[in-house]
């Protein structure tokens, strides 16, 4: 009689952790994670960036709002600003006033259309301003939808390889499986951990941004009636 | 933008860091070890001369025997109370009904002779209603008055008495034949669950990884799951190098019997009627359930190991 032999599960051997995840992966699943990584990186980094940028922007539309219609003297506001670096509403402001003073420099003032010149430059002046505010939104959009496909092309890519490895074992064994399909959805984790931030700090963003414009534009109109009137009234 | 990049970084390595010190393992499932039960198909010759060994091994082991030798002094006693019971009993009905239930106490005195292992049954109840009227005639005129009665509940209470005829079965058995087989039958009926509250009122033995080691499954009870299995297997015999392929099948068992997990083949061999083999080692198993085992050794039987070994079985 043959002896007989008793048979034990092999005992999983290594940990699970992240690290030793990362470090037993395929070389592929592991560009992906790294990767999936760096993207999160960056995410983060615009997101922080617009954060403070769209605050800041906020709090310069209201101090200069409430300057504004504090009945300070156009020309004192212009002096006062001109000078310096201006963002959103001050900046569309020293734009308009600018061609202003130099439609009415020199020998013969080129008032015929200055209304329209003043609306042109104010024009251009909320779309850099949008541009600014907008520039890299995009890059969340991206990270936020493809994430999760690189995330999952990793995960396939692993899966791939454990039942490859599986095959050349010739065991279907859970603890020869496992490892494998740990590492692999790990690369999926990763891709929903950069996504998911990225999705929803680009919907909020570009939600204040379209607001910020607005704004922008609401103002623009409200400064470009005031000039016309003074512009009529000189006439 | 460098500010949101560092701290972005920053962020991340906290987070990593957090992550290494807060889950560095994942803790592994505590999986209970079940002990596999080994079971091999082999012809019948071998397995007869296998017994006579293992017979003599199991002498050794004082906990698998010394229970059974108490079952023989055991079941003879429930035996008795009854009879005995039913003696006292019949006693009194016999008088009172004088001459027409001559033939009912023949019948409820053949319990009695079981007890008193008289060689001649015949004799004895002939001669016991004799002396039974000579001690109970005080008694008589009591019965007389309920005279009409008294052979009625006498029936009834005859009845009852023909119900517990299996103990009547085993008692007259041993009496009729007096044969060592059909004594080493009874006990073998009553050992299961005997043995089962003997293994678990035992502390823990020496050597074994768990408790449940002290349940062992006896060499008739994987004989019969042997031929169970091999009625079933068709070996295979056309393959190149048939001889070779064995298999070695590990499958779980409900406590009905029936398979509960798909079997799982254990060895490999590069021949490629392995397959095959495999195959139909598995087909054979999952046929043949339910599994007849003894539900008392559950444990024992829990997860089965079968070599299938077409070398036996094609005689070669």
């Amino acid at each position: 009689m043959e002896t007989l032999v008793q048979s034990t599960l092999a005992a999983p051997e290594g940990d699970i952790s992240f690290f030793s995840l990362f470090w037993q992966a395929h070389i592929v699943v592991k560009i992906v994670m790294i990767g999936l990584l760096g993207a999160s990186v960056w995410c983060w980094a615009i997101i922080v960036d617009k954060f403070f940028l769209i605050g800041r922007t906020r709090r310069q539309m209201n101090r200069f709002e409430t300057v504004f219609w504090s009945g300070q003297s156009l020309e004192e506001l212009y002096g006062t600003l001109h000078n310096r670096v201006n963002h959103s509403m001050s900046a569309l402001f020293v734009a308009a006033m600018r061609e202003w003073k130099r439609s009415h420099e020199g020998s013969r003032p080129a008032i015929g259309s200055l209304q329209q010149r003043i609306d042109r430059v104010m024009d251009v002046t909320i779309q850099r301003e949008a541009e600014r505010l907008e520039s890299r939104l995009l890059i969340l959009a991206t990270v936020g939808s493809s994430a999760p496909f690189i995330g999952l092309f990793g995960t396939v890519w692993g899966i791939m390889t454990a039942f490859q490895a599986i095959a050349a074992s010739e065991s279907t064994n859970l603890a020869v499986v496992a490892p494998g399909i740990a590492e692999a959805l790990f690369a999926t984790a990763l891709g929903l951990l950069a996504a998911i931030p990225a999705v929803i700090a680009y919907n909020k963003f570009s939600s204040d941004v379209g607001k910020a414009v607005s704004r922008m534009e609401g103002f623009a109109d409200e400064f470009s009636a005031i000039l016309s009137r003074q512009i009529d009234e000189r006439g | 933008m460098r500010a949101g990049l560092i701290a972005s970084l920053i962020g991340h390595s906290t987070i990593l860091v957090w992550g290494l010190i807060a889950f560095p393992d994942a803790e592994s499932f505590s999986v209970p070890q079940v002990e596999s039960l080994p079971v091999d198909l082999v012809p019948v010759e071998e397995f007869t001369q296998l017994r006579l060994g293992e017979r003599t091994a199991e002498v050794r082991e004082v906990a698998a025997l010394q229970p059974a030798e108490v079952e023989t002094e055991e079941p003879p006693q429930p035996a008795d109370k009854p009879g005995e019971s039913e003696v006292q009993q019949p006693s009194p009905p016999t008088p009172s009904p004088t001459t027409a239930p001559a033939p009912e106490p023949e019948v409820a005195a053949e319990p009695e002779p079981a007890p008193a292992p008289e060689p001649e049954p015949e004799p004895a109840p002939a001669a016991e209603p004799e002396p039974a009227p000579e001690p109970e005639p005080a008694p008589e005129p009591e019965p007389q008055q309920q005279a009409a009665p008294a052979p009625q509940p006498i029936v009834t209470s005859v009845a009852p008495r023909s119900k517990p005829t299996p103990p009547r079965r085993s008692a007259e058995a041993p009496r009729d034949d007096f044969s060592a087989n059909q004594i080493a039958a009874l006990l073998n009926k009553v050992e299961p669950a005997q043995q089962t509250g003997n293994a678990s009122q035992q502390p823990a033995s020496l050597g074994s990884r768990q408790g449940a080691q002290n349940i062992r499954m006896s060499q008739s009870e994987l004989d019969a799951l042997r031929g169970q299995v091999a009625q079933c297997w068709n070996p295979p015999v056309g393959a190149v190098g048939a001889e070779e392929l064995k298999v070695r099948v590990r499958f779980n068992l409900s406590r009905s019997g029936e398979v509960s997990s798909s079997p799982e083949v254990l060895n490999s061999n590069g021949n490629p009627a392995f397959r095959a083999a495999a195959s139909s080692a598995v087909r054979a198993i999952m046929r043949c359930q339910p599994y007849s085992l003894p539900i008392a050794k559950y444990e024992a039987w829990q997860e089965v190991i079968v070599n299938f070994d077409p070398r036996e079985m094609l005689g070669g």
